[in-house]
């Protein structure tokens, strides 16, 4: 093949999928951004003196940076758990990824009956006689533990997200290296340090943006979980716009993931640049 | 094992192209049914009211009556209001609409008038043989002072109601009696309410009262059109004010014998079976489903007064047509069909929602709407009950109601000053309505 | 000792899985007096799954399975190619690329609704399965190409060129070589779109009128504002009809996302 047009092979192979995203979604975009900054006041400035920013931030913190870290390491010691050949592994892992098929808000709505103060778990713990009375969950009293619901069914439902993409780097860690790796006697940490995790780099990188995109715009399990008061980017975003009905002010709260997304997606690919050799 | 292997695969084939031919039988079948012998009118009915399947099946079956009678083919289908704004707003934009006729309640309506999506109905002319109660020609009224134009036609109505478990009555604070919560006496006030919750939780140690505080409840409905208005007069124009202040204090109390996880109930119906709560304030329709399904559980009473009045809000839903809908003759139709008072009859014995003809009268059989029905006529008897509209904001309704939520968040839920929160928050309240040009509520 | 390790951590992974999703199914055909006053429900009714298929649920379902698989033959036409580019060559820009094609799923669609609801409509795809699936495509697109780049980008460059080597032509290491070793990876990635696709409520219920599809027809009363009135099991019955075909998909595609342990290093 004449060079010239093999330079250009990769952006004419990634052209189809940027035309069809620009075509389909840049003319809404350009709306919300017009939306989200002029106006007077701008809806931007309004977000950004707005008192809620200090709580939107501090939720939205916590539960993108326990979840998020949480469900790699599951994702890694599965994948680990799954390499394993043992009876009945097609199965365990089949029902592992199982909540994939599981709609956001029917996960959220399944973990609150299970969860509420007469839910599932609590009536089966009082009839067995384990409690004697209901352990809260949920309401305002109760954030602190509605902030630990949030993180359950998060895990539950979204993992399979992460592992799937984890699982599909680690098979294709050649066995070979791991075989040397036996012999010269390192153990499991040894092992996921020097050999898996350099060559699952890139899965990890894709699996934290794919997660961290999700979770930012991640509403309908809030509001059921937590009513109104666990506030993030995205349920302002929801909050604004069909409670209180100013597209404004949510498109720039909409704009605020966005940059939030694209911030922390250039740390995940600077960060995690696979390393020279491993391709 | 290899046999295994090929048993497991073949019934997985199989399987696979069952499924295969089903799917694309059905597709092919779908896209190639046989035209109808006559042209049908197909019209589109979308909704923000009856969205529950048992009431969308209902529809669809009133819906096939008005089929055979017309010819008319209507599809009912439930969205969410926003949904329908958007949806009306970009089929207008581009100039290719699908909804033919909208129903909602007069406040959403009223937002859609507020953006400019609805025909005027006046053209239309009377619809005879029926009678609109007083309350939803107000309303009408109210629409065509702001928008110059008929925007809706009265569909159903409904309010707010006290629904209690019958186990509550054997913990009623002296001074107060099965009688007089079920009548709504003079006794019945919210202090009463707030003595029955006490004494429940000191017999009990539970919290059994149920307010539906969660992000998709209306909560704020109690706060400016119940208690605002029991204790103040008015929705609005009181808002801090001492005898404000006062009623505060005893929403602060109250919420010390309610249930903790009110803050994520978005209707009561669910906590009232599960027995999560005794006593429960919320609109008729989020509490019917308890009602059908356990009537000799609960009774349903009218909501207690305060020191001037029992403040209830009549609500409405409404019939409108979007501007430049198609078969506009066929959707008035529907409308004449919906409001007919035969009809009115026959919804309000199937959901949570009352006729708006008066003609509809109707011989209640269901055991669950009836006690309903009973509440809301004591309600409406009551001789001190001063009757309240939501005020029809438009796009300001958000922001009015996140006042009162505001209010609730921070005196209630975070314990701050009731004094320094309503004086911080009465300034944004006026601007509303100076903007509006509107009076205070 | 291993064994036991593994037994008990597949116990739990089962327990943790399935008591949810039990109690969800069988809560679904749970009598309503029974559920409310049960821990688990014991007399059992087909009542809620009989009122949603009057409301042609079953239309809707096959609306949203021609929705899934044309989601999943587009995006893959037109997302597996960036994905090859972006995981194999090192180019200018590339890092960038990714970025953009990120951003394009960073708005919530509820933001666009309106403008995007008025460009389909304009365009003649309102109110069609095809132009649900154009849209869903747009969705999913930036998830397959990332996905597809990861994994294209590991599949081991001396295997390829082993292929040159015995004379095979570019389309043909493409076919023979690099397209199986990615398979389970294109799997995962084939799963994520339709899955996208099936779940997928606000574009559906806003870009259909008299079409349908399954979430929009029937996830409708969990939408805010809308039939907080609505019993539990009805939810839960909603919940099942949503998962099941669902789950039968991932049954299927579930042989190739295990491909066989270790599948680079089989020489």
């Amino acid at each position: 093949m004449p060079s010239p047009l093999r330079k250009h092979i990769p952006y004419i192979l990634v052209a189809p999928s940027l035309a069809y995203l620009a075509f389909f979604i840049s003319y809404p975009i350009f709306y919300t951004f017009s939306l989200a900054l002029f106006g007077n006041p701008s809806p931007m400035v309004e977000v950004m003196t707005s008192p809620r920013l200090g709580e939107v931030a501090l939720y939205t913190t916590l539960i993108i940076a326990t979840v998020i870290p949480a469900q790699i390491v599951i994702a890694i010691f599965a994948s680990l758990f799954f390499l394993n050949r043992f009876r009945g592994r097609e199965l365990v892992l089949y029902l592992f990824i199982a909540p994939l098929a599981i709609n956001e808000v029917a996960a959220a709505l399944i973990w609150y009956t299970m969860l509420s103060s007469s839910g599932f778990l609590n009536k089966l713990l009082i009839n067995t006689g384990v409690i004697s009375a209901p352990i809260y969950f949920f309401g305002y009293e109760f954030i602190d533990r509605t902030l630990l619901a949030i993180f359950l069914t998060e895990v539950w439902r979204a993992t399979p997200i992460v592992f799937i993409i984890i699982y599909a780097g680690m098979q294709m860690i050649s066995r070979d290296y791991l075989e040397a790796a036996d012999v010269f006697g390192l153990n499991l940490w040894q092992k996921l340090r020097y050999i898996i995790l350099p060559l699952i780099k890139p899965y990890i990188q894709t699996a934290l943006i794919i997660r961290t995109l999700f979770a930012l715009q991640v509403v309908g399990p809030i509001f059921i979980l937590a009513g109104e008061y666990v506030r993030v980017l995205a349920t302002e975003v929801v909050y604004w716009y069909s409670m209180r009905l100013n597209p404004g002010v949510a498109s720039a709260w909409a704009l605020l993931i966005g940059l939030v997304t694209l911030l922390l997606g250039g740390l995940y690919i600077k960060l995690l640049r696979p390393s020279a050799g491993a391709t | 094992m290899l046999s295994k292997a090929i048993v497991t695969r073949t019934i997985a084939i199989i399987i696979a192209v069952i499924v295969i031919a089903a799917v694309a039988g059905a597709a092919i079948y779908m896209f190639t049914r046989p035209p109808m012998e006559k042209p049908v009118i197909r019209i589109l009915f979308a909704s923000t009211q009856l969205a529950p399947p048992a009431e969308q099946a209902f529809m669809v079956e009133l819906l096939t009556e008005f089929y055979k009678e017309t010819g008319i083919d209507v599809s009912f289908l439930p969205f969410g209001y926003v949904d329908i704004a958007n949806k009306l707003e970009a089929e207008i934009k581009a100039g290719r609409i699908t909804v033919s006729l909208v129903g909602g309640l007069s406040t959403e309506i009223d937002f859609f008038a507020s953006k400019g999506l609805l025909e005027d109905l006046g053209r239309f002319g009377a619809l005879g043989g029926r009678t609109f109660l007083e309350a939803a020609i107000r309303a009408v009224e109210d629409h065509k002072k702001i928008y110059g134009i008929t925007t809706f036609v009265p569909w159903m109505t409904a309010t707010f109601v006290v629904v209690i478990n019958n186990k509550a009555f054997d913990y009623l604070p002296s001074g107060l009696t099965k009688d007089d919560v079920v009548k709504g006496t003079e006794r019945w006030t919210w202090d009463a309410m707030l003595a029955w919750a006490k004494n429940i939780y000191e017999k009990t140690g539970k919290r059994l009262v149920g307010l539906p505080a969660g992000a998709g409840g209306l909560l704020h409905r109690l706060l400016h059109g119940y208690l605002y208005v029991s204790y103040t007069g008015y929705q609005a124009q009181k808002f801090n004010s001492p005898e404000a202040v006062q009623m505060w204090g005893l929403l602060k109390e109250l919420w010390r014998y309610s249930h903790p996880e009110s803050t994520t109930w978005s209707a009561m119906a669910d906590p009232l079976l599960k027995e999560d709560v005794w006593l429960a304030w919320d609109h008729t329709a989020r509490v019917i489903s308890a009602l059908k399904t356990s009537p000799e559980k609960f009774t349903v009473a009218p909501v207690p007064k305060g020191p001037v009045g029992r403040g209830y809000i009549v609500v409405l839903a409404g019939l409108a047509i979007p501007k430049g809908a198609p078969n506009q003759e066929e959707a008035w139709k529907l409308v004449e069909f919906l409001t007919r008072p035969s009809t009115q009859a026959r919804i309000a014995e199937r959901v949570g929602f009352f006729p708006v003809v008066s003609e509809a009268t109707p011989a209640i059989t269901d055991p669950g709407v009836k006690k309903i029905a009973e509440g809301v006529t004591a309600q409406l008897g009551a001789r001190d009950s001063i009757a309240v509209a939501i005020p029809p904001l438009g796009g300001k309704a958000g922001d009015f109601i996140a006042i009162y939520r505001e209010a609730f968040e921070r005196i209630v839920l975070k314990g701050e000053d009731i004094g320094a929160v309503l004086s911080g928050l009465e300034p944004k309240l006026k601007a509303i309505f100076a903007e509006l040009k509107m009076p205070e509520p | 000792m291993r064994r036991v390790w593994v037994f008990i951590i597949s116990m739990l992974i089962i327990a943790w899985i399935t008591v949810p999703i039990t109690y969800t199914i069988l809560s679904s055909f749970a009598d309503l007096v029974d559920y409310y006053e049960n821990v688990l429900p014991r007399r059992y009714t087909l009542r809620y799954y009989e009122e949603y298929l009057r409301l042609g649920v079953g239309e809707a379902l096959v609306r949203s399975v021609l929705v899934g698989i044309l989601t999943i033959i587009l995006s893959m036409i037109i997302g597996l190619p960036a994905g090859y580019a972006i995981g194999r060559y090192v180019f200018r820009g590339r890092d960038s690329l990714k970025l953009a094609i990120l951003f394009f799923k960073v708005i919530p669609i509820a933001i666009m609704a309106v403008p995007l609801a008025v460009l389909f409509i304009r365009v003649g795809l309102y109110d069609t399965l095809i132009g649900i699936a154009l849209i869903h495509t747009a969705i999913s697109l930036p998830f397959v190409v990332l996905t597809a780049s990861s994994v294209f980008g590991s599949v081991p460059r001396d295997l390829e060129e082993a292929g040159y080597v015995f004379g095979m032509s570019g389309l043909q290491v493409m076919l023979r070589i690099t397209l199986p070793l990615a398979a389970p990876g294109i799997a995962a990635t084939a799963l994520f779109a339709f899955l996208i696709s099936w779940n997928e409520i606000v574009a559906a219920i806003i870009l259909s009128s008299f079409n349908r599809t399954l979430p929009a027809a029937v996830m409708t009363p969990y939408v805010m504002g809308t039939g907080g009135e609505l019993p539990d099991p009805y939810k839960f019955a909603a919940t099942t009809i949503m998962v099941t075909p669902a789950l039968i998909f991932m049954l299927y595609i579930r042989r190739y996302l295990i491909a066989m342990w270790g599948a680079a290093g089989v020489r």
